[in-house]
């Protein structure tokens, strides 16, 4: 949205006649840094691309462009039975984690901002404190806690144990705080119960923040790789990232593994396209961090 | 009226009673959550690091004997010295770029929007993904090294060099995955700078460069803290990518902390030992981010 904003409203200060080629000079240096920056940036997405469909074995970039383009790479991973598998399982993990992720930490949130219980200060801060501990500190007694409840190879033990987001709770406790007294008010006079308020007045209301902590958790998770790794031990429980990794380990053919990458990075792409602006502005504001 | 009252005395104790429940009720979903999987974990390793648990499940309580080992193996230190070299090497680079980019964003006239999502575009990939075409372009027959080719220069082994270049490509893959992260919280602290300082900067005289040292960068400050110290602690926590590219290697040039823990406990399954790795993951990244703290407060004052 400041995008927009900047690119209609005009220039702050106005150089003088004097001051113009100087300033033009300027910008071309930047702008050319940029486009510099620009290409380390995508150069790699484009070379994916063009190994994804070039002909096996055929000469290809660096050496020269290939001769020939085929789908072939494309449409073999796409009809290797493994390759959906993880797919699924990578969607599952990801669509999962949100709806309850969203769903739980709403609730939590809601109970934090607008609810006094006894605790409920040093409950939020205990949850933010696990903000300090990194993940792989604690994976071992994760995966064993798990492993006694027999939960390696199964779904619930991959998603559930990553359901327990502090992020998540602090940011729609920070949005929910900011909503005005008198609506919760009115939905009581009115009579509305508890579960009402919040199925009616909480969820609508924070609506955007759901949204924005969606994308983000769905990156999260659809890119998520060491607590797969050692959760899905079997081939068909194995997510798109420890499935692409076990690919590169092994000797595939280059042409398929890079055919498999690109087609793991399109849902990605495609949430980036649809939603840059979003969650490019929610970075700053929501200091969501994955 | 004594019904009245009762009716309302009934009502607001109803009302006050109510909430605590209430309160409660909405947390605990998540509460559940957190108290079997965050807290219980957090404490069990601390608790399986006094222990020598192994895969059966079978243990016995062995004290501080799993510290006292990992401060005997020269393994530990070895990856301690590989994962401080890596933020050594990472998180000036990050800082540099994301500086960088954020000051060209913020100052070029034309196209900012389309920059931005340019320069963040890999930060919705995995390090995963990155780590596999990354690997392809490092290669001796890969994307640099075939480009040098044609200036007649010779393969320049990124991946299986010295530890120094080693570690240095694998910093430069993820400064390319997420850099544009910290970029994002660098362009919005810029654009928190007062126009009317830097115009009287201006007005003054102050050339580009003088008005960058002596007036973006002090003013920057806290946000430029707070980019070393997410960048820090990601460094330290790197894994996916070693995972990917390297594989601790070659010769464990790469084997960084959290490569250890992930080796111990699930090549070894020698549980015990590789929670007490996690510990110590745990206290290293305490203490540098209650330094960074201690530096940025008293920057403040």
């Amino acid at each position: 949205m400041t995008a927009t904003i900047e690119a209609q409203t005009p220039p702050r200060t106005y150089p003088t006649q004097a001051h113009r080629p100087r300033r033009n000079r300027a910008n071309v240096w930047l702008t050319l840094l940029l486009v510099l920056a620009s290409v380390f940036t995508i150069v790699p997405f484009v070379a994916v691309l063009v190994l994804a469909v070039s002909p096996e074995s055929a000469p290809t970039i660096p050496r020269q462009l290939p001769d020939d383009v085929t789908l072939d790479n494309l449409t073999a991973v796409l009809s290797a039975s493994s390759f959906l598998r993880w797919t699924l399982n990578s969607v599952l993990y990801s669509v999962v984690s949100v709806v309850i992720i969203l769903l739980t930490a709403a609730m939590a949130g809601y109970a934090f901002a607008r609810k006094r219980f006894p605790g409920s200060t040093a409950l939020m801060w205990s949850f933010l404190a696990t903000l300090m501990v990194p993940i792989q500190a604690t994976l071992i007694p994760m995966f064993v806690l798990v492993s006694r409840l027999d939960g390696v190879n199964t779904f619930w033990g991959l998603i559930v144990p990553t359901l327990a987001n502090s992020q998540a709770v602090f940011l729609m406790r920070q949005f929910i705080r900011e909503l005005p007294d008198e609506l919760f008010d009115a939905a009581k006079i009115d009579g509305a119960g508890e579960w009402t308020v919040f199925w009616r007045l909480v969820l609508p209301l924070t609506k955007p923040v759901l949204a924005t902590l969606g994308i983000f958790v769905f990156l999260w998770h659809w890119n998520d790789f060491l607590w797969p790794l050692v959760i899905a031990q079997t081939d068909e429980m194995r997510t798109l990232t420890v499935g692409l990794s076990t690919l590169n380990a092994e000797s595939v053919a280059r042409a398929r593994i890079m055919a498999s990458a690109a087609i793991s990075v399109v849902p990605c792409l495609i949430i980036f396209g649809v939603l840059q602006r979003y969650l490019v502005n929610s970075v700053a504001t929501t200091g969501l961090k994955g | 009226m004594t019904v009245q009252r009762a009716a309302v005395q009934r009502a607001s104790w109803r009302q006050r009673a109510r909430d605590p429940g209430w309160g409660l009720l909405f947390v605990l979903p998540m509460l559940v959550l957190f108290v079997i999987f965050r807290f219980v974990p957090s404490l069990g390793a601390v608790g399986m690091s006094l222990t020598d648990y192994r895969l059966s499940g079978d243990f016995s309580f062995v004290g501080a004997d799993n510290y006292v080992r990992l401060f005997e193996d020269d393994l530990f230190f070895h990856s301690l010295r590989v994962t401080l070299l890596y933020a050594a090497i990472c998180v000036p680079l990050a800082l540099v770029v994301a500086l960088g980019t954020a000051t060209l964003l913020h100052h070029v006239v034309r196209g900012q929007s389309v920059f931005r999502g340019l320069l963040f575009l890999p930060y919705v990939t995995s390090f995963v993904m990155a780590g596999i075409i990354w690997t392809w372009i490092y290669e001796s027959d890969g994307l640099i090294n075939g480009l040098l080719e044609k200036l007649g220069v010779g393969p320049v082994p990124f991946l299986t060099g010295n530890q120094a270049m080693v570690l240095a490509s694998l910093a430069v893959v993820s400064v390319w995955k997420s850099f544009g992260y910290s970029m994002l919280i660098l362009v919005a602290g810029l654009k928190n700078i007062p126009e009317d300082i830097v115009e009287a900067a201006k007005l003054d005289g102050a050339g580009p460069c003088s008005r960058f040292w002596r007036i973006t960068i002090p003013l920057l400050r806290p946000v430029i803290f707070f980019v070393l110290v997410i960048e820090t602690i990601a460094a330290f926590q790197v894994f996916d990518t070693i995972y990917v590219m390297t594989g601790g290697g070659p010769a464990r040039a790469s084997y960084g902390l959290v490569y250890m823990l992930y080796d111990q406990g699930f090549k070894f399954f020698d549980f015990g030992y590789a929670a007490t790795v996690g510990v110590v993951l745990f206290l290293v990244v305490f203490l540098i981010s209650l330094v960074q703290r201690y530096v940025l407060d008293r920057e403040k004052t």
